[in-house]
């Protein structure tokens, strides 16, 4: 576990950018995001890179309007110079053909990649998809029925939510991150109050550490439960799908009880708790969770004798290890893949003690692995909380750390989509940049990989098997 | 095994099989949303609340929808498959707002990436308010929306007169079935 400390900050020339950047990754840093501020000397380039001892971010003050590009270093930084490109105008050399993320060319030939020879066609889903789902537009490209390449065009939910909550008090951008998403609102707000307690040099106390970590896993506990239930719907299997519908259900009124709100709005302050959980309720609440556990224990192992899905699951929609590393993938489907990552044993701003992340039993990359996988996070969430609930809940607050404010913070807190990065730029006590980097945005382009040479039928369930919100991804 | 299990989830807490109002078929459009609406209507499925069993689908397409469910705030990138989704159902077609952002109670974002509020894009026949609606809320109001439809069309009328439920028995059916185990 490293130790607290607040975000190092080095400042670059925008010529040495690269170099600075290259020299990070060369320490073991992890690139965890990269995005354009404009601030009183003009456009600015920003890159964070994760390490175990510190987070890192490189600042690059860009006066003529482009900067070398890194996505040949980090192919994981695609879509956040894409991003960067189109919302900003920061252009980045040698990143051809720079695609539009956020602006939406009616001609595919803009956004799409082109793909030669007489048998592919086209197949376009959405944005309108036929279920209850959020609104995203997948294009593949197919010979017969098997998936060649997919291009995705997202931001369809686009509304701004970041550059809204510039010039607001710093408090008042809880609201914007939480607004980013319901099912990750735990996770975005905790990453939010993180980054500005990091910016303003003041760390979470016991209480409020506890407090956010009970949080945090009861909002992965019903987003788990409810990805167990989709991948069961994705290969119609419909027994399953309902009974972890209906532990989904459970999960989310537990939160009512103890929070008031069944996807845990509101419970995250900036610098201050908010929870209030006396000893009945917290013993209840294990009672209930213990129930839950075992009956949802009972239900896997059928489902491990289902052959109608044992059968769906193997070996459909692969991603490798290597595939996981390049494309910057993040949480249960990196995992999935073998890749040791977990952001919960590297927050010392949260209660985990020594987190070792989970592997699956094989770790193939497919959907079986990360159905797997949500068998092993169930467990590990349940002892959590079980162990976490043993006491009653204070609200806590928050002490000075020795470092000084330094005008930009970064959150890392792990959803349950994966690694969840925030960084803020403060402006006194006001909001000067708000970046929201999401698990589900990382995850994006690993799931248009993990597609390629499926079969389109079966894309639905590979969807499902990552089970990714657009809505994080797009704010 | 799986299936006993589902069987003591519908005997706690399941609805009476109620007699019919007819049914509506359901197209849900998401035009801008955090996913919190997405998740409570989905969950109106699950088996504490199984909406099929009151003839409430939801079906793949505008051309088989009598309503349009629309959640989130209208962004500018989805007004226009919002309005073509609109455009493709058969009349007459009603449009219901689903939670607090589509009944334009609190918008949140860059002015410049939303197309405004729902109402002032296509007629709204029915608010769900909430942040998001609670999914027993939404059953309780399409329930309601059915039951309206059913005794103001002329064609079911016969129909309808015999087979209607009293207007508030299956609300407090989920109210108190729901909460006792809640
Ligand atoms: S009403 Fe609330 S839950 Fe529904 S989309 Fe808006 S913010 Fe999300």
């Amino acid at each position: 576990m490293p130790a607290l400390k607040a975000a190092l900050v080095e400042r670059v020339t925008a010529q040495d950018w690269r170099a600075a950047c290259e020299r990070h990754a060369q320490a073991g840093g992890r690139f965890c995001g990269l995005f354009a501020s404009r601030g009183s000397q003009g456009l600015q380039a920003n890159c964070l890179f994760a390490r175990s001892d510190q987070d890192h971010v490189v600042c690059a003050h860009v006066s003529s309007g482009a900067i070398d590009t890194l996505v040949d270093l980090f192919a994981a930084a695609g879509r956040d110079e894409r991003e960067a490109h189109d919302s900003y105008g920061l252009r980045f050399a040698g990143h051809e053909p720079m695609r539009p993320l956020l602006d939406h060319p009616v001609e595919p030939e803009a956004w799409t990649v082109a793909v030669h020879g007489h048998d592919p066609y086209q197949v376009a889903v959405g944005p309108i998809h036929a279920g209850v789902i959020e609104s995203g537009h997948f294009r593949f490209t197919v010979v017969g029925e098997r998936i060649l390449h997919l291009d995705l065009r997202m931001f369809y939910k686009h509304r701004g939510l970041q550059t809204a909550a510039e010039g607001r008090p710093l408090a008042d951008g809880l609201r914007y991150a939480q607004r980013a998403c319901a099912a990750c609102a735990v996770t975005n707000t905790v990453a939010y109050a993180q980054a500005c307690e990091s910016a303003l040099g003041l760390a979470p106390d016991r209480n409020l550490r506890r407090a956010r970590t009970l949080l945090l896993e009861l909002e992965r506990l019903y987003n788990h439960l409810n990805d167990v239930s989709a991948i069961c719907a994705g290969v119609g299997f419909a027994p399953g799908a309902m009974a972890f519908a209906a532990f989904k259900e459970r999960a989310q009124r537990l939160n009512q009880r103890l929070t008031g709100h069944r996807f845990l709005f509101n419970t995250v302050a900036l610098a201050a708790g908010t929870l209030h959980i006396g000893q009945g309720d917290t013993r209840a609440a294990r009672e209930e969770l213990k129930t839950l556990d075992e009956e949802q224990r009972r239900l896997w192992r059928e489902l491990q004798f289902a052959g109608s899905v044992q059968d769906r699951l193997g070996d459909v929609g692969r991603l490798t290890r290597e595939d996981a590393v390049r494309l910057g993938a993040v949480g249960p489907s990196a995992r999935a893949a073998g890749v040791h990552q977990d952001t919960r044993s590297e927050s010392p701003r949260l209660f985990y003690g020594e987190f070792v992340p989970a592997t699956p039993e094989y770790a193939s990359g497919d959907v079986a692995a990360r159905l797997d996988i949500r068998r092993v996070e169930l467990a590990h969430t349940f002892a959590i909380l079980d162990e976490l609930l043993t006491i009653s809940f204070m609200p806590g607050g928050v002490k000075d750390l020795d470092a000084p404010p330094n005008g930009l913070g970064v959150g890392r807190v792990e959803s349950p989509r994966g690694e969840t990065v925030c960084a803020v730029q403060t402006d006194g006590h006001t909001t000067g940049r708000l970046h929201l980097r999401t698990g589900s945005y990382a995850n994006w382009p690993a799931v248009a990989h993990a597609a390629r040479e499926n079969l389109l039928p079966d894309f639905p369930l590979i969807n499902k098997s990552f089970e990714l919100c657009y809505a994080c991804a797009d704010r | 095994m799986l299936l006993r299990h589902l069987q003591n989830v519908r005997r706690e807490i399941a609805l009476p099989a109620s007699k019919r109002a007819g049914s509506l078929a359901l197209r849900h459009v998401d035009a801008g949303s955090c996913n919190g609406c997405e998740h409570e209507l989905a969950a109106t499925a699950n088996p504490y609340y199984d909406l099929q069993r009151h003839g409430l689908n939801i079906v793949a397409s505008p051309r088989h929808a009598d309503v349009l469910l629309v959640t989130g705030q209208i962004t500018i990138r989805m007004v226009d498959s919002l309005r073509r989704a609109y455009e493709a159902m058969p009349e007459p077609r009603l449009v219901v707002a689903l939670g607090d952002c589509a009944t334009g109670c609190t918008m949140l974002g860059d002015p410049r990436q939303l197309a405004g509020p729902l109402e002032e894009i296509l007629p709204v026949d029915l608010r769900i308010p909430g942040c998001p609606p609670a999914p027993q809320k939404i059953a309780e109001e399409l329930l309601g929306l059915m039951r309206d439809m059913a005794e103001h069309s002329t064609t079911r009328r016969a129909f309808v007169e015999e087979a209607i439920t009293p207007p508030t028995r299956d609300v407090e059916a989920i109210d108190t079935k729901g909460a006792k185990h809640a």
